[in-house]
């Protein structure tokens, strides 16, 4: 390998030698000025004196450097910078306005240095200034930003804590309610009985003349009878909402159902419907029993009170296993169905009623609902309009 | 203790009586640099920090509490109780000056005698009372230290570093130089900046010294006048000096003046 040739050094530049100090100091592009420990300018350049639109002599040994300052940044200097100033011997970075001579600012910032004399004490102070315009046009936006952040804060504080009371106003009224409701059915329970047991009296005693005497009295009986249930399915709600979550047990499906099955078993041979139960892949489940038979008793006598005129009802029960291995409780008729795009939100509402014509209370869904939940499940439903619902109740595994 | 702890109070030089030094707004007690140590050899020196500067508690800062400047009298009270050495003698600098004016009212068997340092009452014009400012100028003020609030934070850590002749205390402790929390600087500056303590002046009993720097931006002469003429027992000394900081710009002029009263004082 033949060396490498030495590479040529360009002539010097004359331009370099041109650079004159003084032209530096007064041309600089930023601002230079000095003055006395107690302001008092004693040299400024042309830099600083075009950007404050002052003459050199209007400055120099008759104005104070923090008197170009705007008054809070004069605190600023009198509170802040001359104490780092005299102690520390310089200051950096500070950030401050200028007033020009038309009366506009021009924000700055600032570094200095104290120059002591042979003596220690202080004898002047050397101030460098740079034009920060666009710079402080960021800042202002970033400290516009940590405002509205900060307001935003406090504004979600606030919605938290609206939030809160209106929780705690919540569950007042649901307490108020809960308690409305039990004196309502309490108090109206022992009128009821009494007028039942009136009335019985009454049939017993009384002759009716009139030929459809009879067809009234069998529909006051009727009407009777469903106040009856509303206010028994009343106490039933109440009770749920004041009792804590019951004692779960190992509960075997088949027995319970059996029992559920034989106290609709009226309606059943009226109606001549079928239960078909299969619950051999989950045989039993750890829930509250009386909580499950009230679920089970809910669904299966909706699913023949609600069956399709004209078609025996045919009710499927099944218990599976969910993919994560929960139990799944199945409940499957065939009968009116339920639109769900136009009730589905107001399913499980109280006294919400679907099917007008068939007598009821409303308070089924709504019980079986809080049933669910209450032992930690989940209750769904798909249904489609004239050929039947599905209930599935997913439990705890 | 707790008290001593919370307001970082340090105690130095020798002597029975104790001399409180308490700084104004925008510093802490390194303020005293220059004055300080030269009582060392008479008195019992102690420094503080207000709460919210320095190195005192700044979780302890309560902005509904130190709403106004009755917080950090009743926190001077609690550390002269903690000290538990007698009626002090007690060196104000600016909104510190109020500070010791107030608590003098409440306990004036606490104190000996106060030396207000650059003191004013109030900042405002109000009226025929020259403050110095009018109430634009305030709000103006207030709102150049909210745009400083980058500045505030940015321009601590720089400063410190070099040129310091102490480096064994370089570090830690310099690295905070001056510095303060900007929020509670903000809330601070309100609170000193919009209080009126004129009306406070009439309870004060205690021996007073007014300093007033003859050149002083942030308080005019009158303001001293003013003082003097509403303070019982007080003597006014006019700094021929510059700035709001004597204790820093005439370290000397300073000493001198605390002095001279000192050794007239009663004992």
């Amino acid at each position: 390998m033949s060396p490498q040739p030495e590479p040529l050094r360009p002539p010097l530049d004359l331009r370099l030698t041109q650079e004159n100090l003084e032209d530096l100091y007064d041309d600089a592009p930023c601002g230079y000025c000095s003055c006395l420990p107690d302001g008092t300018l004693v040299k400024v350049n042309r830099t600083l004196l075009t950007w404050l639109g002052y003459e050199r002599t209007e400055l120099v040994a008759r104005r104070c450097f923090q008197e170009l300052l705007t008054v809070g940044g004069r605190l600023h200097y009198e509170t802040y910078f001359v104490s780092l100033l005299l102690l520390r011997g310089q200051a950096r970075e500070i950030s401050y306005q200028l007033c020009r001579a038309n009366g506009a600012s021009l924000p700055v910032l600032l570094n200095a240095t104290l120059v002591r004399d042979t003596d220690g004490e202080p004898l002047v102070v050397r101030i460098t200034l740079f034009d920060i315009t666009e710079r402080r046009k960021y800042e202002q936006e970033l400290l516009r930003a940590r405002a509205q952040a900060e307001q935003q804060g406090e504004d979600l504080a606030r919605a938290n804590d609206q939030l809160t009371r209106q929780n705690e106003e919540l569950t007042r009224i649901n307490a108020d309610l809960d308690s409305f409701v039990y004196t309502a059915s309490h108090d109206l329970r022992q009128p009821i009985n009494n007028m039942a047991g009136i009335f019985a009296e009454l049939k017993r005693t009384a002759t009716f003349h009139d030929p459809e005497a009879e067809g009234m009295v069998g529909m006051f009986e009727e009407a009777l009878g469903q106040i009856m249930t509303t206010i028994t399915g009343l106490t039933e709600v109440v009770q749920l909402q004041r009792q804590l979550a019951p004692e779960a047990e190992e509960v075997l499906l088949a027995p319970l159902l059996e029992e559920v099955i034989n106290a609709l078993r009226p309606q059943l041979q009226e109606m001549a419907g079928t239960f078909l139960v299969d619950v051999a892949a989950v045989p039993s489940v750890r829930i509250g029993r009386s909580g499950l038979h009230s679920m089970l008793y809910n669904l299966l006598s909706n699913a023949l009170k609600y069956a399709q005129i004209g078609r025996p009802p045919e009710v499927r029960v099944r218990a599976d296993r969910a993919e994560d291995g929960a139990p799944v409780l199945t409940v499957q008729d065939n009968g009116r169905g339920i639109d769900l795009e136009r009730h589905g939100r107001e399913l499980f509402q109280l006294f919400r009623r679907f099917h007008p014509e068939v007598p009821g209370s409303g308070l089924g869904l709504y019980l079986v609902n809080r049933l669910v939940h209450q032992a930690g499940g989940q209750l769904d439903v798909s249904s489609v309009v004239g050929e039947g619902t599905t209930f599935r109740i997913r439990l705890p595994r | 203790m707790e008290a001593l702890k919370r307001q970082n109070v340090t105690v130095s030089g020798s002597g029975e009586q104790l001399i409180v030094f308490s700084h104004g707004f925008g510093c802490d007690q390194r303020m005293w640099r220059l004055v300080a140590p030269a009582f060392e050899a008479d008195y019992r020196v102690v420094l503080l920090d207000l709460v919210g500067a320095g190195g005192s508690d700044l979780s302890a800062y309560d902005p509904a509490r130190y709403a106004t400047l009755h917080a950090h009298a009743e926190d001077l009270l609690a550390v002269v109780a903690a000290l538990a050495a007698g009626p002090v003698i007690f060196v104000g600098h600016s909104v510190s000056a109020t500070i010791g004016l107030l608590a003098a009212a409440a306990a004036p068997e606490q104190f000996r005698c106060l030396v207000l340092l650059g003191p004013s009452p109030c900042y405002l014009n109000q009226g025929h009372y020259v403050g110095g400012f009018g109430a634009r100028d305030i709000e103006e003020l207030l709102g150049a230290l909210d745009s400083n609030y980058l500045g505030w934070s940015g321009n601590m850590a720089p400063v410190i570093m070099a040129h310091d002749e102490r480096p064994e205390l370089a570090g830690e402790l310099f690295r905070s130089f001056c510095a303060t929390d900007p929020r509670i600087a903000r809330h601070f500056a309100r609170v000193t900046f919009l209080a009126d303590h004129r009306a406070d002046l009439a309870r004060v009993r205690t021996p007073s010294l007014i300093v007033q720097v003859a050149h002083d931006a942030l308080v005019p002469v009158q303001v001293g006048t003013y003082l003097h003429r509403h303070l019982a027992a007080s003597q006014l000394v006019l700094l021929d000096t510059f700035g709001h900081c004597p204790h820093l710009s005439a370290p000397r002029a300073t000493i001198d003046a605390i002095r001279q009263y000192l050794v007239h004082l009663p004992s």
